[in-house]
């Protein structure tokens, strides 16, 4: 399948009509997902419809969006209205989104056609895809295989050429990880650059919402169409959003990129090849590699649990089937509907809520919650004083390649720490970017990721506009 | 840091989750080794982190809610109205 990129330049030039690159990407959903279970619903004649309309405003001389014509798929967990969404949980089984999310109306104005919503795993939480209400999502490098998660619908869709871009949310790496272990592209911005109204929280002072693409040109070209402050999120950052793909330098000559201490030595020794191997690929292009010291950042993963575990405890009250959810019928009293009512969560969301609710108990809240708070807060500065030093800061994008379905069924512990050298980015709000650097000698794809100050995505891009090319 | 042997059982009591015994028996193994692995964090000096100063920097000045029209379109969320309240379903 061809790139958003020329899918959108294509479409607004009348060599490609809307209508034949979303027929396309169904034609492929429709061939591929009854393996991959990448969609859980397609909306195809709804997709074609506003295909139509999109080269019907085109052949009366209309000047089209930028992602004119680019077929894309949603996470499970961002509204759009009048489509159900479900956090692929039994909770919001029915659940029909009232309004639109920001980046819904974005893609929307800018031309895209939105065919479905992607699999996820429930409520975001899981790096394997494995805890979806719809079943695991096969990875279409080796379908015995999971994708990553939690945004693994989205990234085996890009990755089996359904569709050429799919929106993601990111709380601890669910965008790059998956996109890693995909091998296709996946970004987060810097916390705060993408609006989240509409988008159902898990997380709020970690979630951010992100892309995954096949190439990093057309991931800098769907940011540039997402960033944007709204006033609906009071987490949005005032800021002008620059053009990133418009932005890639000639070379990278000067680029000074950070490996941090102690970011390796952990690592399957096959990654730790390629992560050197890329490296020495920037050196040649003529980036200053320099080592820097994030003496913290070993912390972040089990920071990053108990403050998105405490804040996941807070933000799923809602679903008490009262204000939303499954609602059970004849309970004998006010406790007993309660009960029922979240009996729909599944295994794992369970687990987190209790999680939080023991991390801010009272008898463990000063030692457990508030200390990894604070903790975050020295990661932050870690990172803020490394990159008073360098450009981006290199590392593995996950520690290993896709395991296989079904394992570290019974060490949870293990499938946490695929999120080792990612949740760093959203415990610092960082922005991070997932490209492939090739394969192990299964054949599977690993992921090389960058990361970048706030507000200085354009840093991350270049340097994996570069290093793709050069791959 | 508490965690005494019904610890499951108790969050799971509070935050209004039923689990069966078997489950309460999973969870419970699962969260000593989860918090096991959390208590490295208490080896971190964080005397220096003055959280009261940090939230401050991070805050966004407030923004008065300046569309009229909202307050209107949240009343007409509502399927009914009587008496100028908007209904609600009953719960039990």
């Amino acid at each position: 399948m061809k790139s958003v990129f020329e899918i959108a330049k294509a479409v607004q030039s009348g060599q490609l009509t809307a209508r034949e690159a979303v027929l396309e990407s169904l034609q492929k959903i429709k061939e591929l997902n009854p393996q991959i279970n990448a969609f859980v619903e397609v909306w195809p004649e709804e997709a074609l419809k506003r295909a139509e309309a999109i080269d019907a405003r085109r052949s009366k001389g209309e000047t089209l969006g930028a992602l004119a014509g680019v077929p894309v798929g949603i996470k499970d967990n961002i509204l759009y209205k009048g489509h159900k969404v479900t956090c692929c949980s039994k909770m919001l089984e029915n659940y029909v989104a009232p309004y639109s999310a920001t980046v819904v109306e974005k893609l929307l104005a800018a031309d895209a056609v939105i065919v479905g919503r992607t699999n996820m795993d429930e409520f975001a939480m899981g790096s394997s895809n494995q805890t979806s209400a719809y079943g695991p999502v096969h990875n279409p490098v080796d379908f015995d295989r999971v994708p990553g998660g939690s945004s693994g619908g989205s990234a085996a869709a890009v990755a089996a050429g359904m569709v050429p871009a799919a929106l993601g949310t990111d709380t601890g790496g669910s965008v790059r990880q998956p996109a890693s272990f995909c091998g296709v592209v996946g970004i987060k911005p810097g916390y705060g650059r993408i609006s989240r109204y509409g988008v159902v929280a898990f997380s709020s002072s970690a979630d951010q919402v992100g892309v995954l693409t096949g190439d990093v040109k057309s991931a800098a070209l769907m940011l540039e169409t997402l960033c944007g402050y709204d006033a609906n999120d009071s987490t949005s950052l005032r800021e002008e959003v620059p053009a990133f793909s418009r932005l890639f330098t000639a070379d990278i000559k000067g680029l000074k990129v950070g490996l941090p201490k102690g970011f390796f030595h952990e690592l399957d020794e096959e990654i730790k090849e390629k992560i050197r191997q890329s490296a020495d690929k920037l050196k040649s292009l003529g980036a200053q590699l320099l080592e820097v010291d994030t003496p913290h950042a070993k912390y972040s993963a089990p920071c990053y649990y108990i403050i998105t575990s405490a804040e996941a405890s807070s933000n799923l009250a809602r679903f008490d089937g009262i204000r939303y959810g499954y609602e059970a019928k004849n309970a004998k009293d006010l406790n007993e509907q309660y009960e029922l009512n979240r009996a729909p969560f599944g295994a794992e969301v369970k687990k987190r809520v209790i999680i939080g609710s023991t991390a801010l108990r009272s008898e463990n809240y000063e030692a457990c919650y508030l200390q990894a708070v604070k903790v975050r807060e020295l990661i932050r500065r870690d990172f803020a004083k490394a990159f008073e030093r360098v450009d981006v800061i290199l590392t593995p994008t996950s520690p290993t390649t896709a395991f296989t379905l079904g394992a570290h069924k019974d060490n949870p512990l293990a499938v946490y720490l695929a999120d080792l050298y990612t949740c760093q980015g959203n415990i610092g709000g960082l922005a991070g970017i997932s490209v492939p650097c090739g394969n192990d000698k299964l054949g599977l794809p690993v992921g090389l990721q960058f990361y970048g100050p706030i507000l200085q995505e354009e840093k991350i891009l270049n340097a994996a506009y570069h290093f793709e090319k050069a791959l | 840091m508490i965690l005494e042997k019904d610890n499951a059982a108790h969050c799971a009591n509070m935050t209004k989750i039923y689990l069966t015994p078997q489950e309460t028996a999973q969870y419970e193994k699962q969260m000593q080794d989860l918090f096991g692995w959390v208590r490295q964090l208490s080896e971190v000096d964080t005397s220096g982190v003055d959280l009261a100063a940090v939230g401050v920097a991070y805050l966004r000045p407030d923004e008065p809610v300046t569309d009229a029209s909202m307050a209107q379109t949240l009343v007409s969320a509502f399927n009914e109205q009587a008496d100028h309240c908007a209904k609600v379903k009953k719960v039990l």
